[in-house]
């Protein structure tokens, strides 16, 4: 399949449809927006299931997006699409269909747990929420089945309190509990920034295996661009709730060509001590909580050393800088604009 | 060329009720004026005890075990009073924290915590000549004068940490300790941060321990890494080496379980956990995960040997490293 085609729309598991989220503030005479996200569009497909990094600063609103995508958030204009149905307007029985088939693993496998429960509790729950079990025996198996797919032994996992087990597995053990539910889309929100780098490679290599060997479809967003670059196949990467560049993930990180991008990549601290920070071309931090931006302008032009007059005047359009890659800076005009508004029809699907 | 501090048999146990948990047993460590360590391990390998440790920070139950010594220069830390040693942290010892949003506090201006740090260690001076002082620690740390009346809440965690890092060097510390001081930031303002804690460390000539468990940030500011596990230093070495040939088997593993952006690859960590501080098994610590493990392993501990370059390993002799 090529670029711009629409990868099977009978298998499109997951659809943002010109999403945006808005929040305000304040009381009604000063009231403060910020805009989290920013018309976003894009889908996570099943056939052939990719996974998707979402990347970008704290702010940047990457967490809210996964958060519209599971349901959690009603956003403020736009539609979040699940099997062709509106999530928002499901009834129960579909409700449950899509809560079941879309799972999510958070930042921190601490406080996902009651301390006052054994793990099986976690499992049991599922189990019981969704009937997926007639008998204790086969919940015993299901239970097995699914922590031995993520790399512990259920024999040194079942039975114990969460806090006899190391981070790492914990955040494994929230693996396996969405993976009891045999979900079509997993959403994971920081799953390994918790976690030690020995056990970092273990839980991402599982996340890997779940989506080749499962085909489940990933959204895994992340501040860390290498563990992006590793494993997924196609990155968006936001500032300021907007999605500045997108595309295949080689592309995007290696060869950026967003300014916001560029900034990035050049300061990811490379573990190699002869590739020491390069110089950086922009200085300063984006706003923060407090320090509106200017609607209707490109996000990024009070850092960007690029920036041009008509940064200031206009947001600039998604520009197709190549086969499988679009960037939203006026840079690359030349290139022309996007034909689609969904962003994922420019992502590289597997040969 | 002699040392500026110098850290031997230096114990830390936590006596609770479960047992004694030896967060650090027995850290050799010599570092020279103006050097940049870094010091590396997963949690509970005894980095930050450590790094409290030489502020005489341990609280109970925590103790700093008899035997265990700290010299900065020729001053015995573990044999000064409180009053002494409260002379020592902030003016010789400084250290930039964790969380810089905890560290400072909501309800005071910048400028009145600087100045608290700043009368603590007896700076006597006209209101003017400390307020310039003030504006030019700011200045160093890439900070504008009007920081000084605004509030931690009015400022971004980049700006809070380089706060921290001007009230570090406040009293130009000979050293600095600096526990993770960019964990909780952004990749852009983390570059940021430690490249102003390089420019004011330079200015300063200070020599800084950078703890922490990014790899990715040791490669890019340190001289020397220590890797700790378990409470014990296992390889320490020139940065150069760590990471092209790291010799002890846990260095190797980790070094390889890092991501970078060089090409696709499987992913793989360290199978297995560390052992329990409570009950250290007798030879190795590193025995139950190594792929290397021999007998030996199992009954003897192995001693941090060699001179530019130390590894705590059966696999090496004093003169298989020097080889090398």
């Amino acid at each position: 399949m090529r670029a711009g085609d629409s990868p099977g729309d009978a298998a499109t598991a997951l659809e943002l449809r010109n999403v945006s989220q808005v929040f305000s503030s304040g009381p009604f005479w000063n009231r403060s927006e910020n805009v989290a996200v920013n018309d976003v569009s894009f889908k996570l497909s099943s056939n052939p299931s990719l996974i998707t990094a979402v990347a970008g600063e704290s702010g940047s609103g990457k967490t809210t997006l996964g958060r519209i995508m599971l349901g959690f958030q009603r956003p403020t204009l736009g539609e979040v699409v699940y099997r062709g149905e509106d999530v928002a307007r499901m009834r129960s029985a579909e409700r449950k269909q899509f809560r079941r088939e879309v799972q999510a693993i958070f930042q921190d496998p601490y406080s996902v747990f009651n301390p006052f429960y054994k793990v099986d509790h976690i499992f049991m729950m599922a189990i019981k929420r969704f009937g997926l079990a007639s008998s204790s025996e086969e919940s015993r198996h299901l239970m097995e089945e699914a922590i031995s797919a993520v790399g512990l032994r259920p024999a040194e996992t079942l039975g114990r309190y969460p806090h006899q087990l190391s981070g790492g597995q914990r955040q494994r053990v929230m693996v396996a509990r969405s993976l009891l539910l045999k979900p079509k889309v997993i959403i994971a929100d920081e799953p390994v920034s918790m976690v030690d780098a020995s056990l970092r490679a273990t839980i991402l290599e599982t996340l890997r295996s779940l989506n080749h060997e499962l085909g489940i479809a990933i959204l895994y967003i992340t501040h860390d661009l290498t563990t992006a670059y590793q494993v997924a196949d196609n990155i968006l990467i936001m500032y300021l709730g907007h999605v500045v560049e997108a595309g295949e993930v080689e592309r995007v990180i290696n060869d950026p060509r967003h300014p916001y991008t560029q900034l990035l990549v050049q300061s990811i601290p490379m573990p190699d001590p002869n590739r020491r920070w390069a110089d950086a071309r922009s200085r300063g931090e984006s706003p923060y909580a407090g320090e509106a931006i200017r609607a209707g302008i490109c996000p990024f032009v009070n850092r960007c050393p690029d920036a041009m007059v008509e940064c200031t005047d206009a947001l600039p359009d998604s520009y197709r800088v190549d086969a499988y890659r679009i960037s939203r800076c006026f840079l690359h005009r030349e290139s022309g604009m996007t034909e689609s508004r969904e962003i994922s029809s420019y992502f590289r699907l597997p040969d | 060329m002699s040392s500026l501090l110098s850290i031997s048999n230096l114990q830390v146990h936590f006596n609770i009720r479960a047992g004694t948990a030896r967060a650090v047993d027995g850290l050799d460590l010599e570092l020279a004026p103006g050097e940049k360590l870094g010091l590396v391990g997963e949690s509970g390998s005894g980095k930050t005890t450590t790094a409290l440790a030489v502020m005489r920070m341990i609280r109970p139950p925590g103790v700093i075990v008899d035997g265990s010594s700290i010299r900065l220069d020729d001053r015995q830390l573990l044999d000064l009073s409180e009053n002494e040693m409260r002379q020592v942290r902030g003016r010789d010892i400084a250290m930039v924290p964790q969380a810089a949003m905890n560290a400072l506090n909501p309800v005071r201006r910048i400028g009145d915590q600087i100045r608290d740090g700043l009368v603590d260690h007896g700076v006597r001076e006209s209101r003017s000549a400390n307020y310039d002082r003030m504006v030019t620690l700011l200045d160093q740390v890439g900070l504008g004068e009007n920081v000084l009346g605004l509030y931690p809440h009015e400022l971004s965690g980049g700006m809070k940490q380089r706060v921290t890092i001007a009230m570090a060097i406040s009293h130009r510390p000979r050293l600095i300790l600096a526990d993770e001081p960019t964990s909780a930031l952004d990749v852009v303002v983390q570059r940021q941060v430690m490249e102003t804690l390089e420019e004011v460390r330079t200015a300063i000539g200070a020599a800084v321990i950078l703890v922490g468990h990014d790899m990715g940030l040791m490669a890019q500011f340190a001289d020397r890494i220590g890797v700790m596990y378990a409470g014990k230093m296992v390889e320490l070495a020139p940065v150069q080496q760590i990471f092209a040939d790291p010799a002890h088997p846990y260095t190797r593993l980790l070094i390889s379980s890092l991501p970078d952006t060089a090409g696709k690859r499987p992913l793989q960590g360290i199978p297995g956990l560390p052992p329990s501080l409570l009950a250290i098994p007798p030879g190795c610590p590193f025995m139950q995960r190594c792929p290397d493990a021999m007998d030996l392993c199992a009954v003897e501990k192995p001693t941090l040997m060699g001179d530019a370059r130390k590894v705590s390993c059966h696999l090496h002799t004093t003169e298989s490293l020097a080889v090398n």
